[in-house]
């Protein structure tokens, strides 16, 4: 068992995952937040919204009780050409988002409930971000590609 | 309120006990209860030993600096390594950086508090007492180690938390995933800057890749030498670091001059161990190099000539110098000098030469490029870009100024092809204390309760529970 916060993961947040992996890119992503008690990762946002901005914008603009920047986790389900007579894929993606000037308390609480999360809802690609072009679509495209499309 | 009233429990915050994070280091141990922003006792790990009417006696804590005792010699508990040597002193060591500021002294054995002495006629054949109240008996306790500390220092740390302290929980987390933590990465490339030691340790996952923690003693106490060895070859003049206690009066003196100074002197049965000395004498070091010493930026080294044809060590001399004035008045400004001292941790070949130095040449495998090199060779290849993304620099000598510029550069030109990212806490305290904050948040968190290793735990597995618990 690796360091861990303990942070728990409420069922809601597992049940709407599984319902968005059956939507085939209906809904678009999910995004996660841990509660202000500091004892479990709840759901933020479950969005169909196909404009990625609009989440990037989500992510940004993401604020604490008191207005501060704050972090946040998402699952986002990219979409990709390969090209030729390859076709379309999509892979989901798991992002975390702790932006710099989040205060040690929560990027330490987001870091250490991390692995829990991925591992809960069992997703093997991720990228973390702490700035904003971090999170541009194209090194969201090239990760979750694996840097076969958007060059 | 009527002061003779005593205070409801509640003020002393009822039955809410707060655990205890432990960080110890080779140069100093850090000790608080989990939930502050900082330590509140921080103290030398180095103790003092002299003795007094044929008894050895030991000084624990800031004392050891202040009464230069006859014959008082000062020793430290852990290795150059980082590892402990000592065992029966480094459990004393960190038991006192919690005792002394933070759970207070426990009562003593009730037969030798004076309260209960009795005629010797009437001396009880038999009594039982508790005798030893056990110093963390009401605390879980958090500790700290590095990426290399070995499993059998590991379990021993442990036995000595749970047996002699009477920890009723333990958990213990490498230094490495708390500073990787503390900047918000479950990745990291963690660059530790330590006193004996610089560390460079990959965390992946929240997990630490062991064969890519690298480590070498050129850390801190390094530097100071480098200094030592910059002193005694100075211009105009060597320079001798003369400490305050051998000091009883000054006179200011022009830039250069020699000192004008009254000194104190011992006879030599009075005089303190020549190690009292120099742990006085790096105190000065440490002040030298916070106010003087200066990491060459880069682009390129410090021996490198730059892209208009003038050499680093030119462009170096044509900055403004530095002034410092030693304990006895000496005082210089210190030009390309500054950038000279800690160059080789960069570049080996600019290491200042010194036969006196207890520091071997250092080589080129010990600098910190190279050290980031081997790391990363150590590490699965698809993960070394998100490690260079999430470069982490923590440690107290990282502080030196201009130390992230030149490091950036370093990794910059070491691989040109992924992107490189350094964070690095620009608050002195973050950067000094990332591991004991990061262990600070955790064990504070209502939810870590299921990571303790319970008292209990530990009595039906035995110490090898911490190579499964916690790794």
């Amino acid at each position: 068992m690796s360091l861990a916060s303990g942070v728990s993961i409420q069922d809601e947040c597992i049940t709407a995952f599984n319902d968005f992996r059956m939507s085939h890119g209906k809904t678009k992503f999910i995004i996660f937040k841990i509660a202000d008690n500091k004892k479990e990762v709840v759901l933020d946002e479950v969005s169909s919204d196909q404009d990625y901005e609009v989440f990037r914008g989500k992510l940004e603009s993401a604020q604490d009780s008191k207005g501060n920047p704050a972090p946040r986790y998402a699952v986002y389900d990219v979409e990709y050409e390969l090209g030729g007579s390859e076709g379309k894929r999509s892979k989901i993606i798991f992002i975390s988002w702790v932006p710099d000037n989040t205060p040690t308390l929560w990027s330490m609480i987001y870091a250490s409930t991390r692995e829990n999360l991925k591992n809960a809802l069992n997703i093997h690609t991720s990228i973390h971000a702490d700035d904003k072009s971090d999170i541009e679509w194209k090194t969201v495209l090239a990760e979750a590609s694996g840097g076969k499309a958007g060059k | 309120m009527n002061s003779s009233n005593p205070p409801q429990a509640a003020e002393y915050g009822g039955d809410e006990v707060s655990a205890i994070v432990l960080d110890p280091g080779y140069s100093t141990t850090r000790a608080g209860f989990a939930g502050e922003d900082a330590p509140k006792s921080l103290i030398p790990t180095y103790y003092g030993k002299y003795n007094a009417n044929g008894q050895e006696k030991l000084i624990f804590g800031d004392d050891v600096f202040v009464t230069p005792r006859p014959g008082l010699s000062v020793h430290n508990p852990i290795g150059k390594d980082g590892i402990v040597e000592d065992w029966d002193l480094a459990e004393k060591v960190w038991e006192y950086s919690f005792t002394s500021r933070l759970t207070g002294g426990k009562p003593g054995n009730p037969f030798q508090n004076g309260l209960n002495d009795i005629p010797h006629e009437e001396l009880p054949t038999e009594m039982e007492v508790e005798t030893h109240e056990k110093p963390l008996a009401d605390s879980p306790l958090l500790m700290t180690e590095s990426g290399w500390n070995p499993a059998k220092a590991r379990e021993k740390t442990i036995e000595v938390a749970m047996e002699n302290w009477g920890s009723p929980a333990y958990y213990q987390a490498r230094t490495g995933v708390l500073a990787a933590f503390a900047s918000g990465k479950a990745s990291a490339l963690v660059v530790d800057i330590g006193a004996s030691n610089i560390s460079i340790t990959p965390v992946h996952d929240g997990m630490i890749l062991k064969r890519g923690v690298q480590h070498s003693p050129l850390g801190g106490d390094y530097i100071s030498s480098q200094i030592r060895a910059l002193f005694k070859s100075n211009s105009p003049q060597p320079i001798t670091i003369t400490p305050h206690y051998l000091i009883s009066s000054k006179t200011a003196v022009e830039a250069g001059q020699p000192p004008q100074a009254k000194y104190k002197t011992f006879p030599p049965e009075k005089a303190p161990d020549a190690s009292y000395r120099s742990l006085l004498e790096d105190r000065t070091l440490s002040e030298f190099k916070e106010c003087v010493v200066q990491v060459w930026p880069g682009p390129n080294k410090l021996a490198a000539t730059g892209p208009t044809g003038v050499s680093n060590e030119e462009m170096a001399r044509t900055t403004p110098g530095r002034p410092f004035e030693f304990p006895d008045g000496y005082n210089q400004v210190f030009g390309a000098d500054r950038f000279r001292v800690v160059e080789s941790l960069f570049d080996a070949k600019a290491a200042l030469p010194d036969p006196d130095s207890p520091f071997p040449a250092p080589t080129q495998a010990q600098t910190v490029p190279e050290l980031i090199k081997a790391s990363l060779g150590g590490v699965d290849v698809d993960i070394r870009p998100h490690l260079l993304a999430n470069v982490v620099v923590t440690g107290a000598s990282s502080l030196l100024y201009g130390f992230t510029d030149r490091l950036n550069h370093e990794l910059m030109q070491l691989f040109p092809g992924p992107r490189v990212r350094i964070s690095a806490p620009g608050n002195t305290a973050e950067r000094r204390f990332a591991s004991w904050i990061g262990g600070s948040i955790l064990a504070s968190l209502g939810t870590f309760h299921q990571m303790w290793i319970s008292k209990k735990e530990y009595e039906e597995h035995g110490p090898n529970i911490v190579e499964k618990r916690c790794k």
